[in-house]
C-alpha cells in the first residue's frame, strides 16, 4: 500500500489484516480512555444498552489504525525484497467522518480494509499529494462495524522542487536557522 | 450508579459550556500507546522523532483523542445515561501534542435533538476545541453521542 502518489490508482482496495478483542484488553483501553461502564464492568454491562461489554468506537478504531500501520510496514518489506524502492506516506491531517455501525464484544474478530477513494496534488504541502481513503472494518459476521472517510498524504516521486522551495529546503536543514524556521 | 440518576435527554440544555479537566503527557504515555496502537519510529523513539516532521516525540493524533474523550467523560459523559456513540466528523489535528504538553480544552453541547425512528433516545452533538498550555489549538472535533430520554412520548400506533 505504501504505493508512491503516482502508482495509487482510486478505487483500489486492500485488506488490512484482523484481530481479535479481548475482554482484558477491552477493559484495559476503557479504563485508560472511555471509562462508561459498558466498556469497563461486564456485570453492569449487561443492564446498558448494549446488553453487555463491548469496546469503545476509540479502541477500534486505534486498532485499525495498528493494523493499517502494520500492513504498511510489511508491504514495505516486500518491495524492498523485490528490489523496488517504497513510497512515502506522510501524517493524516484529520478524519471527515466516521461512523460506528455495530459494537464489538469480547471474541470478536474484527477486519479492517482500506479503499482510496481519490486523490490531487496538496495546495499547502509541495511535493505530496493527499489521498482520500474510506477505511471500513467488518466482524465475522460481515456486519459494518464502522466506515471513516480519512485524508492523508502521499509523496510525490516525480517532483521537482523549484529554486525557492529548494532554497527554503536548504536553509531549513540547517541546525541553527532551520530550528528558527521550524519554529515560525 | 443506578441508570435513572444519570442524566437524560430532559435534564441537558443546548449550548451547555463543559470545562474540561487537564492532562500532561508523558514520554512514557506517549511510548506505551505508540506500541500498541501506532507504531511509527516517530512516536516510539525520542532520537528519530527529533529529526521527523514533528520536531519532537509527540503523541499518536489518536492518543490525543483518546485523551480528550477520557476528558469528556470524567466531566460529563459519565453521568449521562449514554446509549453509545455513533461517531465523528471534522476530527482536526491541528497541532501535535508533544512531551511534557498539557492538554485542555472546552466542549459545547451544540445540538440536542430526539430520534426520529427512537423515542426513547435523543442525539447529543459535542464540539471540542483542545489546546495546549500555549493556548493553541490542538484538535477539534464533531461527536455525536446518543443519550436516553426519560419520558419517551409513544409513537403513533404504539399500544400502550
Amino acid at each position: 500500500m505504501t504505493l508512491w502518489f503516482e502508482d495509487i490508482e482510486p478505487g483500489t482496495s486492500w485488506d488490512l489484516g484482523s484481530h481479535t478483542f479481548t475482554e482484558e484488553e477491552i477493559i484495559k483501553f476503557g479504563k485508560l480512555y472511555d471509562p462508561q461502564y459498558f466498556h469497563i464492568d461486564p456485570e453492569e454491562a449487561k443492564h446498558g444498552p448494549f446488553g453487555g461489554l463491548v469496546a469503545s468506537g476509540w479502541h477500534t478504531v486505534s486498532m485499525g489504525h495498528k493494523i493499517m500501520v502494520d500492513y504498511l510496514y510489511a508491504h514495505d518489506d516486500m518491495m524492498r525484497a523485490n528490489g523496488e524502492e517504497p513510497g512515502v506516506s506522510g501524517p493524516s491531517p484529520g478524519v471527515n467522518k466516521m461512523q460506528f455501525k455495530a459494537p464489538v464484544r469480547p471474541g470478536d474478530e474484527i477486519r479492517f480494509k482500506i479503499t482510496v477513494q481519490s486523490k490531487r496534488k496538496s495546495a499547502s504541502l509541495p511535493g505530496w499529494g493527499v489521498l482520500l481513503n474510506i477505511i471500513e472494518a467488518f466482524n465475522q459476521e460481515d456486519e459494518l462495524v464502522y466506515r471513516s472517510e480519512i485524508a492523508s498524504f502521499s509523496k510525490l516521486r516525480d517532483f521537482k522542487p523549484g529554486l525557492r522551495l529548494r532554497m527554503g529546503m536548504a536553509l531549513a536543514a540547517m541546525p541553527i536557522i532551520g530550528k528558527m524556521i521550524r519554529r515560525k | 450508579m443506578n441508570s435513572q440518576d444519570r442524566l437524560h435527554y430532559e435534564d441537558l440544555e443546548e449550548g451547555t459550556i463543559i470545562q474540561l479537566g487537564q492532562h500532561t503527557i508523558t514520554k512514557d504515555e506517549i511510548i506505551s500507546f505508540a506500541k500498541e496502537f501506532d507504531p511509527l519510529p516517530f512516536h516510539l523513539d525520542e532520537e528519530v522523532a527529533k529529526k521527523s516532521l514533528l520536531g519532537g516525540l509527540a503523541s499518536s493524533g489518536w492518543q490525543t483523542a483518546g485523551i480528550t474523550l477520557r476528558m469528556l467523560v470524567d466531566a460529563f459523559l459519565g453521568n449521562v445515561a449514554s446509549k453509545g456513540g455513533l461517531g465523528f466528523e471534522n476530527l482536526k489535528w491541528k497541532k501535535p501534542l508533544m512531551k511534557g504538553d498539557t492538554l485542555t480544552g472546552t466542549v459545547t453541547l451544540s445540538s440536542l435533538r430526539l430520534s426520529k425512528s427512537h423515542p426513547e433516545k435523543a442525539v447529543m452533538i459535542f464540539e471540542f476545541d483542545m489546546r495546549n498550555q500555549k493556548n493553541q489549538q490542538v484538535m477539534t472535533m464533531s461527536l455525536a453521542n446518543l443519550v436516553a430520554v426519560r419520558h419517551p412520548k409513544k409513537t403513533e400506533g404504539a399500544s400502550a
